[in-house]
């Protein structure tokens, strides 16, 4: 998975750009919509200029149409409008339009002409607009004027866009970037800030900037929940050890008079029989002290004793302290040490753990069978695994076993707390070591690794 | 008649003790908290303390690191809801004895007052012996009636702690603790398989056994009766 920041920034870079698009987009359309509409104007203030000129030549005698058309070329040196008067030919009689335009109606409407006309001042073809008009008499009377006005202010129009757009979206864009590294850089802040949460210190808290922003409400909403777990487990928690707490007392009592009580007995037969109570008072005070230390074990205020630890000498203690029970029932148990890399933990509490679990393979496997603790390496980093070829545990349990006084169907005969593997889900915990419980069908297997859990287990 | 003084601010659990150490023969008094209890240990002489690690006001830890600077080098046995082996190292380092973790059997806390009285009488011998059964603790050498016995090491150990208590009773957790160095509850039947190859291995066939269970308590060698 990619981290949370870049996973962030991505989307706002993401965001960022769409919206950049959107934005020209909308005005390239707007300034497009602007340049149609006033060209069509542009262009029918021309029309109506042209055809009223037009028809206005065309009301004059036929015998002065010749001089007007002089006299007006004359008193418009800069050739705003040209004007031309043609034979029935259409060989030029007078004015400042060199030829008839080809192909026009002459109906004494306006009509483009994209080829040009030959400009009178500037002496080239330009785009234009223009009226022709069959006279009565066949003269022709052409009217005309160049459309770059028009398309001088389309070029204003697209200039305008050009200016517009880089002057919005290179700082717009830069100012987004820019802008999204703050709450970037919160995000990841909080990111830090969850890290023990996730590790399970739920004392913690998300930051607060006091901004009153919507990170700051989404921080506050996540610490109201954890505030809320954090009580709820308290709670729980408190309820635990208080039941532990006051049980015990009486328990301890009970305990110690049957123990008198037996003290003082004759009778080797009477004595026996108090030997089976005391041994049921031992396992409900083992199974108290266990809760107590399971509740201990995850205040998780012990990583302060963490030190760097010989892995494989507490592998061949456990092997050496679990050897003669394993001897004694029959079963094979193998140590298998590789060598790991260096890690630092409490020898104290890696020894509780692996005895827990080799403790439960040897219990759980008939005799002849075999208890493996080995270490190893795989892809994901080293591990140490206890395997046994007891009955293994069912793909279903195998996240169950892992609860407190969970004990699987087939243990329920069995002497137990159901609670060792509790412990030693604590402890792994503790020391951010993954629990891995598999298996194949001849036998269950534990990996503790030394680092997050993968869910490969063989 | 050895005196024992229980620092205690639980009334239950301070009568628990006292009522057990009267049982086994040694006169308790209680006090409650402790400043009274540095007062009184340093003012008259006892044979062994039992501290609560928690106290109102001064706590245990303080009250035991007081006592060595007086230079009161009573016993003392604490007493702790706290288990973790912190506390257990914590509270050692300052000058306590024993550690013993809060709900305790009463028996397990006797015979470890009783090992914690025993131990004011040095033992400068260099050879253990029970019975006709010695362990020479410079060669490690073991020998039954005169004939060699072949000890692994965490045998020898075993051995030298219950010899080096003859007579006493240890339980299972105080075996587990001072043999293997752990202090956590590791079920019985471990220790009692350990304790079933030593005696296989010292009890030869006509031999009278040396190593006695204690039913509900541990065990304890000594000569056969």
């Amino acid at each position: 998975m990619r981290p949370l920041t870049e996973v962030w920034s991505a989307a706002t870079s993401r965001l960022m750009l769409i919206y950049g698009a959107l934005f020209a987009v909308w005005c390239v359309i707007l300034l497009g919509a602007v340049q149609f509409e006033s060209s069509r104007y542009l262009s029918g203030v021309i029309d109506s200029m042209l055809q009223q000129r037009i028809a206005l030549l065309a009301r004059t005698e036929p015998s002065a149409l010749q001089g007007a058309v002089e006299k007006a070329v004359a008193i418009d040196p800069a050739g705003v409008m040209w004007l031309g008067l043609f034979d029935a030919d259409g060989r030029p009689m007078a004015g400042n339009v060199n030829a008839l335009p080809a192909d026009l109606p002459m109906d004494g409407v306006a009509h483009a002409i994209e080829s040009g006309t030959l400009h009178p001042v500037v002496g080239r073809p330009v785009r234009s607009r223009a009226v022709v008009m069959r006279l009565p008499d066949g003269r022709r009377l052409v009217a005309a004027k160049d459309s770059r006005t028009i398309d001088g202010l389309g070029a204003i129009m697209r200039r305008g866009l050009l200016w517009g757009l880089s002057l919005t979206l290179i700082p717009g864009l830069l100012g987004g970037f820019l802008l999204s590294r703050a709450p970037a850089r919160r995000i990841r802040q909080m990111q830090r800030a969850a890290e023990p949460i996730q590790r399970g210190d739920l004392s913690r808290r998300l930051p607060v900037s006091g901004r009153g922003d919507e990170i700051d409400l989404l921080a506050g909403i996540v610490n109201t929940m954890l505030t809320e777990i954090e009580r709820l487990m308290g709670e729980v928690k408190g309820v635990c050890d208080n039941i532990a707490h006051d049980l015990r007392t009486p328990l301890t009592h009970l305990r110690a008079r049957l123990y008198r009580t037996q003290q003082q007995l004759k009778g080797p037969e009477e004595a026996a029989s108090l030997d089976v109570c005391l041994a049921d008072i031992d396992a409900l005070m083992a199974r108290f002290r266990a809760l107590l230390r399971i509740s201990e074990l995850e205040d998780g205020q012990r990583s302060a004793c963490f030190q760097p630890m010989d892995l494989a000498g507490v592998m061949r203690q456990v092997h050496e302290f679990y050897g003669p029970l394993a001897e004694d029932r029959g079963q094979r148990f193998e140590l298998d040490l590789q060598p790991m890399p260096a890690t630092r933990g409490d020898p104290q509490l890696l020894f509780e753990a692996l005895a827990n679990l080799v403790g439960n393979a040897i219990k759980f496997t008939p005799a002849g069978g075999m208890v493996t603790l080995r270490s190893a390496n795989d892809s994901d980093g080293g591990y140490i695994e206890v395997g046994d070829s007891g009955p293994g545990i069912p793909e279903g349990e195998r996240e169950a076993v892992l609860l407190r006084f969970y004990r699987g169907d087939g243990s329920r005969s069995t002497p137990g707390s159901g609670l060792g593997l509790s412990i030693v889900s604590a402890i792994a915990r503790l020391h951010g070591y993954g629990l891995e419980v598999g298996g194949d069908g001849h036998g269950a297997r534990i990996r503790m690794r030394f680092g997050p859990a993968t869910s490969a287990t063989g | 008649m050895q005196r024992a003084l229980v620092i205690e601010d639980d009334a239950v659990t301070a009568n628990e003790i006292v009522a057990e150490l009267d049982l086994h023969g040694l006169s308790a008094e209680w006090v409650a908290n402790g400043e009274d209890g540095l007062d009184r240990a340093s003012s008259a002489d006892y044979d062994i303390i039992t501290l609560d690690r928690m106290l109102p006001g001064m706590d245990g830890i303080d009250v035991v690191a007081a006592l060595r600077n007086r230079g009161v080098d009573t016993p003392v046995l604490m007493i702790s809801a706290l288990s973790d082996v912190d506390e257990r190292v914590r509270g050692l380092r300052a000058g306590g004895d024993d550690y013993l973790t809060k709900p305790f059997a009463p028996d397990e806390m006797t015979a470890r007052v009783e090992v914690l009285l025993r131990r004011r009488q040095p033992q400068a011998r260099s050879v253990l012996r029970v019975a006709d059964l010695e362990l020479d603790l410079v060669t490690h050498a073991a020998n039954r009636a005169g004939q060699e016995l072949p000890l692994q090491p965490t045998e020898y150990r075993l051995l030298e702690f219950l010899m080096r208590h003859a007579g006493q009773v240890l339980t299972r957790t105080m075996i587990f603790e001072h043999v293997w160095g752990f202090h956590f509850d590791p079920g019985t039947n471990v220790i009692d398989v350990h304790i079933g190859r030593l005696r296989r291995k010292i009890d030869q066939p006509g031999q009278s056994s040396l190593i006695r269970t204690i039913r509900g308590s541990g065990y304890v060698i000594a000569p056969a009766d």
